[in-house]
């Protein structure tokens, strides 16, 4: 099998090209090491299996972030037999940047040149043969999006790779003095052997003079590390002194000098390029005026496109699941079993299941915004804003989708480039309060306070979550996070029509590897918790029987159905509380509560408080089971209020019996706000931080944060003159 | 400079990662470049060099150093 990687800059159409190249037969999987995707596929030509490595966009290989450092050390580890450079045609010289590096990897190189049609669009013919013969190696044009020159290319490959294809390798000329600094430091580095079989030496030469880190790393573990550094610094210095400029400047200088030239002998274009369509759109959506509010709308569209329609197969799944929980209760013989399948696993695997069209929708909208060319627009408008609380553009979306759900919102952080700007992001994007803390809400401040002060309540509790989130970030960035903030150098890419297949794709692979990887984390996290609220009393025998005796009772009584459909469910949810209520996790809750006493107990007068350290435990796997369990706690229903009163049996239970004043109520609900992300949140920050430590930091913050917040709310209502 | 206007870029001030960076994105000596326009907040520029449409913080286009042009 013959690999060939994929290099090319961002916004060439990479992606496309890699799509078209592999068809469906796609791998998705992580760089090692690192949360930078890895996306593999394979195509047959000619007898010969060929496998394709689509490589993260790139303008350079100078290793300065995550990316870079991928594609310059996969570029240059013999893993690839050949390099596909994917240029974007109507912006040859830009692109040429990157070849100039490329070829000096000593490894075949092919060319495509890629969006053909949008530069002839703009009235730029190019000589292909001549361009072939100045690279050294042949190009193909492509319109990846339509497939055209797909087969050529493939035929390329396959000859390129069997070595019938024309191939005279090209570096780019630095000029007198610069290359005889290089073939100084060249013969210094053939001293190591070893060092010549990792890297091609004159690549290591340039690198040495560009100041690499990772170059000098290498050279650090050669026996010949003296010599060469001696040399590259003496070579520094000398054409410092000699040429007047650094050498960074100096080589990115000849590279251009290069390019430029190219592209005089193989472009002909009008004097003036338009950006027709691009020009126009970008003076009305980058508008000093309209800006801001167009950007809002097309918030507000990916925001209801995802949570508004994803509600919709969101309740399909859980009614299958329900569906699936009745069925299965029914078929299996009651007892442990049946109870850790039925009530553990089954919405276990729910909840993680439910997660799936949100994340596949909002993933499917940032591809299409991304693939246009708004998602840079996007950030050049918000960075100002993203900036003053240590952030990047980029890192907004995000944070307004936590809104509606945490989890794909730490997903859709993959469109930031900097590695800390998207840590960051992804650690304060759990205090953004999400939809289903929005339901604990709901039931605290519809108990404790009137229907103004309620929805004031819930609106302040949004207020917190995004202040908190601002200050958090600013925080992270000047303590953990220091050091120079990533240059907020983008691209603004003219606008494109996106390709539905690539989208769809796109889509799919989220969604299943959210399933195979977070699923499996998620899955596990909640049957432990099922275990932890129902033993040991699930296993209980007698308390069994005694519900089956009550339920058998209250059958014989003949009841109107309402009445005893009602009585049952009385029974049922008595029988489940004793069950918690004597669980491991009430245990926990009874020793745990004195730590939380001074936020939900200040006066030591409820005997009760114990009960919503179990809720706020149990809504460790997602918020909403806050009120669930609150429910079986307190033996209360959430749902069906008497006709006349407002009030649900579960909020009557709690304002009547719980203890809680409204002041430990807005305590409860600050704490429920801050105190963890959900366990769903979690496996996602996991998969996307790459680090179990790192999540753990997102956990522990939060609970710390959560503690001192709820504290200050009950000291300040204290000092207010509240209770 | 105002948007609108041009400039031939003198030298590029910055250090380490941003300084690399610019000069990948063509920040050389000679290059012309325009301003195209100012974010809605006034900050980032959106400029352009090579027939690329790019962003850039005040703070960091504050280091290249250019010659307007007439």
């Amino acid at each position: 099998m013959v690999t060939v990687a994929l290099a090319g800059n961002p916004n060439c159409g990479k992606t496309t090209l890699f799509n078209a190249l592999t068809g469906s037969r796609h791998h998705v999987g992580n760089w090692p090491g690192v949360t930078v995707e890895r996306r593999s596929g394979e195509f047959l030509q000619d007898g010969l299996e060929i496998e394709v490595v689509d490589l993260p966009g790139t303008y350079s290989l100078a290793a300065k972030s995550e990316d870079e450092r991928i594609t310059a050390q996969y570029l240059a580890s013999p893993e690839p037999d050949l390099i596909l450079n994917v240029l974007d045609a109507s912006n040859l010289e830009r692109n040429l940047y990157l070849s100039t590096l490329l070829l000096e990897l000593g490894k075949p190189l092919a060319f495509a040149l890629n969006m053909a049609d949008d530069a002839a669009r703009l009235g730029m013919t190019l000589d292909i043969p001549t361009l072939a013969t100045l690279l050294g190696g042949p190009v193909v044009r492509t319109v990846g999006s339509r497939g055209e020159g797909v087969e050529e290319l493939k035929s390329v490959l396959a000859a390129l790779a069997q070595g019938q294809e024309l191939r005279r390798p090209i570096h780019v000329g630095y000029g007198e003095d610069i290359e005889g600094e290089l073939r100084k430091l060249e013969g210094d580095i053939r001293r190591d052997e070893q060092l010549v079989r990792r890297i091609p030496p004159r690549w290591l030469a340039i690198q040495l003079l560009e100041g690499s880190a990772q170059a000098a790393a290498l050279v650090a573990e050669s026996h010949a590390q003296t010599a060469v550094q001696a040399q590259a610094e003496a070579s520094r210095a000398f054409l410092e002194r000699h040429l007047g400029d650094d050498c960074p400047t100096l080589l990115a200088e000849r590279r251009y000098g290069f390019a430029h030239g190219l592209v005089k002998e193989v472009l002909r274009a009008p004097k003036v390029v338009p950006r027709g369509a691009t020009d126009r759109l970008d003076s009305v959506l980058t508008h000093r005026w309209l800006g801001i509010p167009i950007f809002v709308l097309v918030m507000v569209a990916v925001y209801s496109l995802t949570f508004v329609l994803g509600k919709y197969p969101q309740d399909w799944i859980a009614l299958g699941f329900s569906w699936i929980h009745d069925r299965l209760g029914a078929l299996l013989p009651p007892g442990e079993v049946a109870s850790l399948v039925v009530d553990g696993i089954i919405p276990g695997v729910g909840a993680v299941v439910v997660f799936v069209p949100v994340i596949m929708l909002l993933m499917g909208c940032i591809a299409f915004l991304e693939d246009t060319g708004y998602m840079a627009r996007a950030a050049f408008i918000m960075d100002r804003l993203m900036h003053l609380m240590g952030l990047h553009g980029k890192s907004f979306i995000p944070l307004v989708m936590g809104t509606g759900c945490n989890v794909p919102a730490v997903q859709a952080t993959r469109t930031i480039e900097s590695r800390s700007d998207r840590f960051i992001t992804i650690l304060v994007a759990p205090l953004v309060s999400c939809s289903a803390r929005l339901q604990v809400y709901i039931l605290i401040a519809g108990t404790f306070f009137r229907p103004l002060a309620a929805a004031l309540a819930v609106l302040a509790m949004h207020f917190l979550g995004f202040a908190l989130a601002m200050l958090a970030g600013r925080i992270l960035r000047s303590t953990l996070f220091r050091g120079p903030e990533a240059p907020f150098v983008m691209e603004l890419p003219p606008y494109r029509l996106p390709v539905l297949k690539s989208t769809l794709i796109h889509m799919w692979e989220k969604g299943s590897v959210f399933l195979s990887r977070a699923g499996t984390t998620i899955l596990a996290g909640a049957t432990l918790i099922w275990f932890l609220s129902h033993y040991p009393g699930i296993g209980n025998r007698a308390w069994a029987q005694e519900l089956r005796t009550q339920e058998a009772d209250i059958l014989a009584q003949k009841l109107p159905p309402r009445q005893e459909m009602a009585a049952l469910e009385s029974a049922q949810l008595r029988h489940q509380s004793r069950i918690v209520n004597s669980s491991l996790a009430a245990r926990a809750g009874q020793r745990i509560q004195p730590l939380l006493s001074p936020i939900l107990d200040p006066d030591h007068s409820r005997p009760e408080a114990w009960k919503d350290v179990v809720a706020l435990s149990a809504g460790f796997v997602a918020k909403e089971i806050v009120v669930s369990t609150m429910a079986v706690i307190h033996q209360a229903p959430a749902g069906g209020s008497a006709p006349g009163e407002g009030l649900s049996p579960l909020q009557r239970a709690l304002r009547d019996q719980s203890g809680l004043t409204p002041l430990t109520a807005l305590a409860f609900m600050v704490f429920t706000l801050i105190y963890t992300p959900c366990l769903g949140t979690v496996s996602m920050m996991r998969k996307e931080l790459g680090s179990w430590g790192w999540s753990l930091f997102g956990v522990a913050y939060g609970l710390g944060l959560a503690w001192v917040m709820a504290w200050i709310t009950v000291l300040a209502g204290r000092v207010l003159g509240f209770s | 400079m105002p948007p609108g206007a041009f400039a031939k870029v003198h030298s590029v001030e910055a250090k380490g990662e941003i300084r690399q960076r610019l000069l990948e994105m063509g920040f050389i000596r000679g290059t012309r470049i325009r301003v195209e326009r100012l974010a809605p907040m006034g900050d980032p520029m959106e400029l352009v060099i090579r027939g690329t449409h790019l962003s850039l913080r005040k703070e960091e286009s504050a280091c290249i150093l250019v010659v307007p042009e007439a």
